[in-house]
C-alpha cells in the first residue's frame, strides 16, 4: 500500500513539474505575441500615413544613425511584407499557445485524477 | 479582445454565485491582475498623447515671419547651440518603425493632429473596459464577501450546537 501511494505522488509530482514548466513558456509566449501585436499596430499605423501620402512627399527610413531616402513605393511594399510577415508570426505563436493551453489543460486534469486515487487511497488505510 | 473578455464575463456573472470562494478568489486574483495591466497601458497611453500633443502645440508656435531667426537648438537637454531657422515650411515627421516623412507646416499640425485623436480613441476605448471589469470585480468580491459571512454564520451556529450538545 505505501509502496503504492509513493509511486502515486511520485506520478503526481512528474505531473505538477511539467505543468510548472508549460505555464512558464506560456507566460514567455503571451509577451511575445504581445510584441507582436504592438510591431503589428506600429506598421500599420505606419502604412496608413504612407498611403495618405502624395507624390511630392519624401520618405526617409533610418538605418543606424543615418537617414535614407526612400520611393514612396517601395516604402508602401516594404511595410506592407512587414505586415504579412508579422501577422503570420501572431498566427502561428496564437496556434502555439492554444495547443500549450490544451497541454496545460491535459495535465491539470491528470493532477486532479492523481489526487483523487491519493485521497481514496488514504480513506482506505 | 474586449468582445471575448465581455462574454466571457457575462456567462460567467449568471453562476457567480455557484462557484467556490476559492474560484472566487481565483477570479478576483486574475481580475485584479488584468486591472494593473489596464492601467499601465492607460499611463502609457497618457503619455504617448501628451508627447504628441507637444509635438503639435511647437509646431502651432511657427510664425511665418521667423524665416533666418536665432534659435538654440538643443544638443542634449542641458546643452545648446545657436542655430537659424532656414526652411520654415518642411518638417520631417518620425512615424514609427524606422520610416520618416517630410511634410510641410500644415500637414504636420494635421498629423499630430490625428495622431491625438487616435490616442485619445484608445484611451476611451480601454477605459470603457476598465469600467466594466471593475464593475465585475466588484461583483465578484461582493458575492465572494456574501460566501463568507455565509460561512462564518454556519460556523458559529455548528460550534453553537456543539457547545450546547456537550453541555
Amino acid at each position: 500500500m505505501d509502496k503504492n501511494s509513493a509511486a502515486l505522488y511520485k506520478k503526481m509530482q512528474t505531473e505538477v513539474e511539467s505543468y510548472q514548466t508549460l505555464q512558464k513558456s506560456c507566460v514567455k509566449m503571451v509577451k511575445q505575441r504581445a510584441l507582436l501585436e504592438s510591431q503589428l499596430n506600429e506598421n500599420k499605423c505606419v502604412l496608413d500615413e504612407l498611403n495618405l501620402l502624395g507624390p511630392d512627399n519624401k520618405v526617409f527610413k533610418l538605418f543606424g544613425p543615418v537617414l535614407v531616402k526612400q520611393e514612396l513605393e517601395d516604402s508602401r511594399q516594404n511595410v506592407g511584407k512587414r505586415i504579412e510577415y508579422i501577422s503570420k508570426e501572431l498566427k502561428s505563436s496564437s496556434d502555439t499557445l492554444e495547443n500549450m493551453e490544451k497541454d496545460m489543460l491535459k495535465h491539470r486534469e491528470a493532477v486532479a485524477k492523481y489526487q483523487q486515487q491519493w485521497q481514496v487511497a488514504a480513506a482506505m488505510k | 479582445m474586449a468582445g471575448t473578455s465581455n462574454e466571457s464575463a457575462k456567462a460567467e456573472m449568471i453562476d457567480l454565485t455557484k462557484l467556490s470562494p476559492d474560484q472566487l478568489m481565483q477570479i478576483k486574483q486574475e481580475f485584479e491582475q488584468e486591472m494593473t495591466n489596464i492601467q499601465d497601458s492607460l499611463s502609457t497611453l497618457h503619455g504617448c498623447k501628451a508627447k504628441y500633443a507637444g509635438s503639435k502645440e511647437a509646431l502651432e508656435a511657427f510664425q511665418p515671419e521667423w524665416q533666418n531667426r536665432q534659435i538654440l537648438v538643443p544638443l542634449t537637454s542641458s546643452m545648446y547651440v545657436p542655430g537659424r531657422v532656414k526652411d520654415l515650411n518642411n518638417f520631417i515627421i518620425d512615424i514609427g518603425t524606422g520610416y520618416y516623412i517630410e511634410k510641410d507646416l500644415e500637414g504636420s499640425k494635421d498629423y499630430f493632429k490625428r495622431r491625438v485623436e487616435y490616442v485619445q480613441e484608445q484611451i476611451e476605448k480601454i477605459e470603457k473596459i476598465h469600467l466594466q471589469k471593475t464593475r465585475f470585480l466588484n461583483s465578484v468580491i461582493g458575492v465572494l464577501e456574501m460566501k463568507q459571512a455565509q460561512a462564518a454564520k454556519l460556523l458559529q451556529a455548528q460550534q453553537q450546537q456543539q457547545t450546547s450538545q456537550t453541555a
